[in-house]
């Protein structure tokens, strides 16, 4: 019998379908609609008079909803895509078909992670655009704000969407992880949302961790600063806002940090799912 | 001859919460599963006959023994290569059309793009869904839901069919539709296994089964070596007046035979309502003589026995 | 679930965590030279632990903007009984996010020049209240702007604009030409300086008869100066130093050459 081999073709095509079933989620169309309602809102911030700071404001609000959304986004819609296949048993017919269990998780990842994609790009688009629009505008009501030039770094905008899409797509395949060793998808959902604290929160620890007075809390201190991920260098959204451009140094290591936890979590999903029983 | 399926000494476990508790789902079970026949898997509920599928298709590892499917280990992806699987009560991407849902797990199987249409298209057209190919899965009946799960698992063109009662929920046109394509598939040369609580149907289209009771093979064999009365046989006679009994019991007596009842043939509820339902020309022709010999074998549990 | 599974992961993570620390390490040294200190017992009386980990959670400019919005709803009201709850929020919007240089510009303001005239108006009106009651209000409010200054330079001693907005309450509000000089001066030798900085420097210098300091200031400011950058205002410093000069007396032939 010929042998099956690993096919990046059949990872397209299971990815190509998430994608489809993510976006065709009403979810995603709800989240979508808020994320742009709060950008939108940030227009309340005309009735202020803060002439240029205006766009601080615009920007820190943006990023906060793609920040915000986004994570909810790559939490729930992974969790729920990868647990519809189990309950609705489409997992069952596409695994008892020639297919790797690394192909299936791999094309669940990189389906989400074009989901998430396509959300980042097009709420930076957005407030890219929001941002020009009213910065031309204070331009004209207010010149001296503007002596120096436009005051927004477009091109660091969507560096910052891009970041933001890197860290989403490292908390999609921790979820993943998660997803792969426990048996509903609140009970993921919840814990992903835990990790993603963690996460945010780990530099305390990390920077903490050999003030310590005992071992024994030195050691769990270190546990936690170690095990998981710092989501706070994917944090440059503030600086961005604040017109201090990002180095590009900084920005391809930032960048090889989140790609280096991309395919860890893809690699430790796959080892966990590879002998669940479905 | 490679049979379809080997099962050797099978047990599966399942491990009960903490502790070291464990359910035995299937208990050293042994079977071969010869090329080419429908093969009814029988038992009731948590008898272990989804845990035995599942070890088929690869998706639980056994706990002990094996499994080879046309020689090759079921653990092995290459092993689900010839095979395809139609699961209980499918729930398929509603969103996709019947086509797309087809074109999609063919690409899985890695059908060859330019033979992948015109694939797609045969296996939609004969299990009867032209006319519901561009219409999205989400609209569709249970029993277009089976008949779309059909095709996807034909779609490669497996030389094993796994079908996971293909006909719960579905209405008795429908199933007999989807009897008539088992038997299609048995023509193609290729081997069926059917799990199926309807033992009717079973009944109607198996040459082998196997029962399993409580994760234990309790029963193997043809069919008709296990269904028909060898020393009986059953007359169906027009214009019957039952002052015959005592003559016909005393010629029969004299050729040292025994009439043991006498009844009126009944026509099984299910053809009656094919015949006035019927909604398919085709079930109908198939299932003619089938339908023929279950009318009588099923009007005799107690009468028109002679012997 | 499977323990085994789990605690492979973690251990994984574990070996990743160690493994990925040379890379981390110094991304992370790097953000954190761009991230002020969190002052995290001001913070948790402030907000509570759940605002604190909003803060801590990435979304800390927003929390800073809210509270910012909220010092501009207070300040619009223009009452004299919110004055305090102003000060707190705008102390608190520093505090949150010390980053904003506008934040500590526009709080100061708000407390030196707004503030002061709620409490005269609030006291009965600037005919009504005597002159030291006056005085003694607009010195306090100037106190407190200037404190909440002298924080903001910690945080930014590489901005000029600091700087001079203490300069400008000592001269305005507390009329102390002296401590407006020496904040001017201090302004005026940062290399991001804006250009009118040292002009008013020598301006007060003048003001408070230091003439000389102010030419030999002036002197040395002149060659500085970009002719083709219009806010530089060279011809005016020029005339500036003919007029020192006539009012010290130079000698036509000691006088500056351009």
């Amino acid at each position: 019998m010929k042998k099956v081999m690993f096919s990046p073709d059949r990872i397209k095509v299971i990815a190509k379908n998430t994608f489809l079933e993510a976006v065709r989620q009403k979810f995603f169309g709800f989240l979508v609609v808020i994320a742009l309602g709060i950008i939108a809102s940030s227009q309340v911030f005309r009735d202020f008079n803060f002439g240029a700071p205006e766009l601080k404001f615009i920007a820190d609000f943006g990023f906060g909803a793609i920040v915000l959304f986004g994570s909810v986004l790559a939490i729930v819609a992974t969790a729920q895509l990868f647990f519809s296949e189990i309950e609705n048993k489409t997992a069952i017919t596409i695994l008892a078909k020639p297919v790797f269990r690394s192909e299936f998780i791999f094309g669940k990842f990189i389906g989400v992670s074009a989901l998430l994609l396509v959300f980042t790009a097009m709420m930076t688009v957005i407030l890219a655009v929001l941002l020009f629009w009213r910065e031309s505008a204070l331009m004209e009501i207010d010149p001296e704000g503007f002596e120096a030039g436009r005051m927004v770094a477009y091109a660091d905008v969507f560096l910052y969407g891009l970041v933001q899409w890197l860290k989403f797509s490292i908390l999609c395949g921790i979820t993943m992880v998660i997803a792969s060793f426990s048996n509903t998808n609140l009970y993921s959902v919840i814990l992903s949302f835990v990790v993603l604290l963690i996460c945010h929160l780990q530099y305390l620890a990390r920077d903490a961790w050999t003030q310590m007075d005992f071992a024994l809390v030195q050691v769990a201190v270190f546990m936690l600063a170690t095990v998981f991920p710092n989501f706070q260098v994917f944090n440059i959204g503030d600086q961005v806002a604040l017109g201090e451009s990002i180095p590009i140094g900084l920005t391809v290591r930032i960048i090889g940090y989140a790609l280096a936890y991309v395919v860890v979590f893809n690699l430790l999903a796959v080892f966990s799912f590879r002998k669940r029983e479905i | 001859m490679t049979p379809a399926i080997k099962i050797e000494n099978l047990t599966k476990d399942f491990p009960l919460g903490f502790g070291h508790l464990k359910l035995r789902a299937v208990e050293n079970l042994s079977l071969d599963i010869a090329d080419n026949q429908v093969f009814g898997l029988l038992g009731p509920n948590g008898s272990g006959k989804s845990t035995t599928i599942k070890v088929i298709l690869g998706l639980l590892a056994p706990t002990s023994g094996s499994c080879q499917i046309f020689g090759t280990p079921s653990g092995d992806v290459s092993s689900r290569r010839d095979v395809g699987f139609l699961p209980e009560a499918p729930y398929f991407y509603r969103y996709l059309t019947g086509y797309e849902l087809v074109a999609f797990f063919g690409r899985i199987c890695q059908v060859e793009e330019k033979r992948l249409h015109d694939r797609v298209s045969e296996v939609i057209e004969w299990v009867g869904l032209k006319e519901a190919a561009h219409r999205r899965v989400g609209t569709y009946s249970k029993g277009m839901l089976q008949r779309i799960g059909l095709a996807q698992a034909l779609v490669h063109d497996p030389r094993l069919v796994i079908l996971d009662e293909p006909t719960a929920g579905v209405d008795p046109v429908g199933s007999a539709e989807i009897s008539s394509l088992i038997l299609n598939l048995k023509d193609q040369g290729k081997t069926i296994i059917l799990c199926s609580h309807l033992l009717g149907q079973v009944e109607d289209i198996c040459d082998r089964i196997a029962i399993l009771n409580r994760g234990k093979l309790i029963l193997e064999g043809e069919l008709s070596d296990l269904v028909s009365k060898k020393d009986l046989r059953s007359l169906v006679v027009q214009n019957y007046r039952e002052d015959f009994n005592e003559e016909l019991a005393s010629w029969l007596k004299a050729r040292e035979a025994r009439l043991v009842h006498v009844e009126q043939p009944q026509y099984s509820l299910d053809r009656v309502f094919l015949e006035h339902v019927g909604r398919s020309e085709l079930a109908r022709e198939k299932l003619s003589e089938r339908a023929e010999a279950a009318m009588e074998s099923k009007s005799r549990p107690d009468g028109g026995r002679t012997e | 679930m499977n323990w085994k599974a789990i605690i492979v992961v973690i251990v994984a993570l574990l070996v990743v965590g160690v493994a990925l620390k040379p890379l981390e390490g110094p991304i992370w040294e790097e953000m954190r030279e761009r991230e002020p200190a969190l002052r995290m017992e001001d913070l948790e009386a402030a907000l509570g632990q759940g605002g604190t980990i909003g803060l801590l959670g990435g979304f800390r400019a927003v929390v800073a903007d809210m509270l910012w919005l909220r010092t501009n709803a207070v300040w619009v009201a223009q009452e004299t009984a919110v004055i305090p709850a102003t000060e707190t929020l705008i102390r608190l919007t520093t505090t949150v996010d010390p980053r904003p240089v506008y934040f500590w510009l526009n709080g100061s303001r708000m407390i030196a020049y707004d503030m002061a005239v709620w409490r005269v108006e609030e006291a009965g009106g600037y005919g009504e209240v005597p002159e030291a009651v006056v005085r003694r209000y607009h010195d306090e409010q100037a106190e407190t702007a200037i404190r909440l200054l002298q924080r903001a330079h910690e945080f930014h001693e590489e901005r000029p604009e600091i700087l001079v907005e203490i300069a400008n309450i000592y001269l305005r509000r507390k009329e102390d030409l002296e401590m407006a000089i020496e904040y001017y001066h201090r302004a005026a030798l940062m290399d991001n300086a804006p250009a009118f900085a040292a002009r008013i420097y020598a301006e007060l210098l003048r003001r408070a008869g230091r003439n000389q300091e102010a030419y030999v200031w002036l002197k040395k400011l002149y060659p500085t100066l970009d002719p083709t950058v219009p806010q530089d205002l060279a011809p005016i410093v020029l005339s500036r130093i003919r007029e020192l000069e006539n009012e010290l007396n130079i000698p036509f032939a000691e006088r500056f050459q351009p």
